[in-house]
């Protein structure tokens, strides 16, 4: 998801043998929807999230961005039972929507014990249940709490609670990105593993893609007709010799990570967060360097200067 | 937080019942003692000013009491809006109709239409409560459409006719025809309904350990492990605190009635 990179003039900066580059990954304002699912136990909470945020990798091919954000305790659930927070983003509300109602209808109704909760607090709303309610063929009953809304939709093993209507933001932020550059293939999957799982612990973002880690990043257009994204040359190890390489003649591999987020502040502090881990642990596996993607600023809204968010 | 305290003065009751239609707090804010005292209130068909009953002291604010109230004293808290309402004794009948907001807390017990129409806000009551708690005045669509009610005693008759939304709970027993042609909301008692509950009823939720006698209209549909038991405890308990009724068992005995209409109506028995 990054093209090539423009230095900006600034002096990359080396801590604990890794180049920090002096650039920045370039993201875009989105859309921003998700639910809160519980379930009996956590582990069918988290089939049901995991199945609703599958295919869920790139707004362009998959129609939104899904990702887990974090599980929910049973007491901050609002059945008092163990829960996962799923988030979508996407271009616009209306985008979201159907997305949003066809993974609940197909992913989360579907899931044993599962149940389907307001997960984003705010002032718009999305029509959560509409549809998916219908299910109930006319059997259906609604429950209002404390001005929130529920539908019981009868279902074989019991009742499919879904809440009538859940938040969406339209300030979210898509594509916070790192790319990590490395000697070791494998030492360079460990320390990006590491540094999923740091960003994890971000309140608020996601990263989409498989694990969380993307080795495909992609630069807009190609040299065919139709391709809206083509494979970031710049930043394949194969291509070192093309004058347009960006990579050093020791580099065997690259892996991206991207970060969406509720607010430009959680991506901001996801950033943060993954360039830490990355800088504590990517030495011992041959990490050699971090660099950013973006469009040369001129596409999306938000810059975040990898200088500026070191730990 | 400034308190505004009127003291009814025993010596002085009307034979007649007292509305106190009119006074809560958002009224009275802002008002001198003096302004407070000329206010009009109905005592039958006679117009009494509220100082000639009441003793005044305090500063009209967020929060109003009444002190030494009894059954004679009508619609206290009626269209009541925000801030909070204490009254200390009894009160007579329409306590909190078409409140929209704000709680009243009675410290005595309550007659009857207590939350009729009422729409949002809590109302607790220390001791029990009349007939058509949350109901309708004769000639009304709706009865409460939203809200809490918790009672610590028992409830008379009726209660929830009507009714649209909210919860009532109640520590003691719901008397006769609970949940008459209501049509959505949740009736709980801790200690079981009277006789023929949810007469009518199309919609909404009764909960309880037991039942005098069922209408024939209502269908036994066996044990379910329901997770609108745990919706609604978790609702009860984040909003009500130390009020908030023991949580619901896993499972419960579902009976779906009215079937004399279309059935959508369920009494949850547990224990």
């Amino acid at each position: 998801m990054s093209d090539v990179n423009p230095n900006p003039g600034d002096a990359p900066k080396t801590i604990n043998g890794i180049q920090i580059d002096a650039t920045f990954a370039e993201a875009f304002g989105m859309s921003a929807t998700g639910v809160v699912i519980t379930a009996d136990t956590p582990k069918w909470a988290m089939i049901a999230a995991k199945t609703m945020s599958g295919f869920g990798t790139s707004v362009i091919g998959c129609g939104a961005e899904c990702g887990i954000d974090c599980e929910v305790p049973a007491s901050d659930t609002p059945d008092g039972r163990p829960g996962v927070r799923v988030l979508l983003f996407g271009f616009s509300p209306d985008a979201v929507l159907p997305q949003l109602k066809n993974r609940v209808g197909q992913c989360v109704l579907t899931s044993p014990g599962s149940a389907c909760y307001n997960g984003v607090e705010a002032k718009e709303t999305l029509k959560l249940s509409t549809g998916i309610r219908f299910f109930g063929d006319g059997y259906q009953t609604a429950k209002t709490l404390d001005g929130r809304r529920f539908w019981r939709v009868p279902v074989m093993d019991g009742e499919f609670i879904c809440e009538d209507t859940t938040g969406v933001v339209t300030d979210a932020v898509g594509g916070g990105n790192l790319l990590i550059i490395g000697k070791d293939r494998a030492g360079l999957l460990e320390t990006t593993e590491a540094a999923v799982e740091a960003i994890a612990k971000v309140p608020d973002v996601i990263t989409p893609f498989p694990g969380g880690i993307v080795r495909s990043g992609s630069k807009v257009g190609a040299k065919y007709a139709g391709m809206m994204a083509s494979t970031n040359n710049a930043f394949c190890p194969t291509l070192k010799a093309f004058p347009v390489s960006e990579l050093s003649e020791d580099t065997i591999a690259v892996l991206e990570i991207v970060i969406d987020g509720l607010t430009s502040d959680a991506v901001a502090q996801a950033m943060k967060a993954g360039l830490k881990s990355v800088i504590e642990t990517g030495a011992k596996h041959d990490v050699t360097r971090v660099s950013a993607g973006n469009y040369g600023g001129k596409l999306g809204q938000h810059h975040y200067h990898l200088l500026e968010h070191l730990p | 937080m400034s308190t505004l305290t009127l003291t009814l003065r025993a010596g002085d009751l009307p034979s007649a019942r007292i509305s106190l239609m009119g006074i809560t707090p958002s009224a009275l804010a802002g008002k001198s003692a003096d302004e407070v005292a000329r206010t009009n209130l109905q005592a039958g068909a006679q117009s009494v000013a509220l100082g000639d009953l009441f003793s005044i002291s305090g500063t009209a604010g967020e929060t109003l009491v009444i002190s030494g109230s009894s059954g004679t004293l009508d619609d206290i808290g009626n269209r009541l809006e925000a801030g909070t309402m204490i009254v200390e004794g009894d009160i007579g009948s329409y306590g909190g109709r078409r409140m929209s907001g704000g709680k009243l807390e009675i410290k005595g017990n309550a007659g009857p239409y207590l939350a009729s129409r009422m729409s949002d806000g809590l109302i607790t009551v220390a001791g029990s409560a009349g007939d058509s708690v949350g109901g309708i005045k004769a000639g009304e669509k709706f009865g409460m459409t939203g809200g809490q009610v918790v009672v610590e005693g028992s409830i008379g008759a009726r209660a929830g006719d009507r009714m649209r939304r909210g919860l009532i709970i109640a520590r003691g027993k719901f008397g006769a025809h609970a949940g008459s042609r209501m049509m959505g909301g949740t009736l709980w008692t801790e200690a079981g309904f009277g006789a023929e509950p949810g007469a009518l009823l199309r919609r909404g939720t009764l909960i309880g350990p037991s039942v005098e006698a069922l209408l024939p209209t209502f269908v036994d549909g066996g044990r379910h492990d329901l997770v609108v038991l745990g919706l609604i405890s978790q609702h009860t308990k984040r909003t009500l605190g130390d009020l908030a009724p023991k949580a619901l068992p896993k499972e419960v005995r579902k009976y779906s009635g009215d079937m004399a209409t279309i059935g959508k109506g369920e009494l949850l028995l547990f224990g």
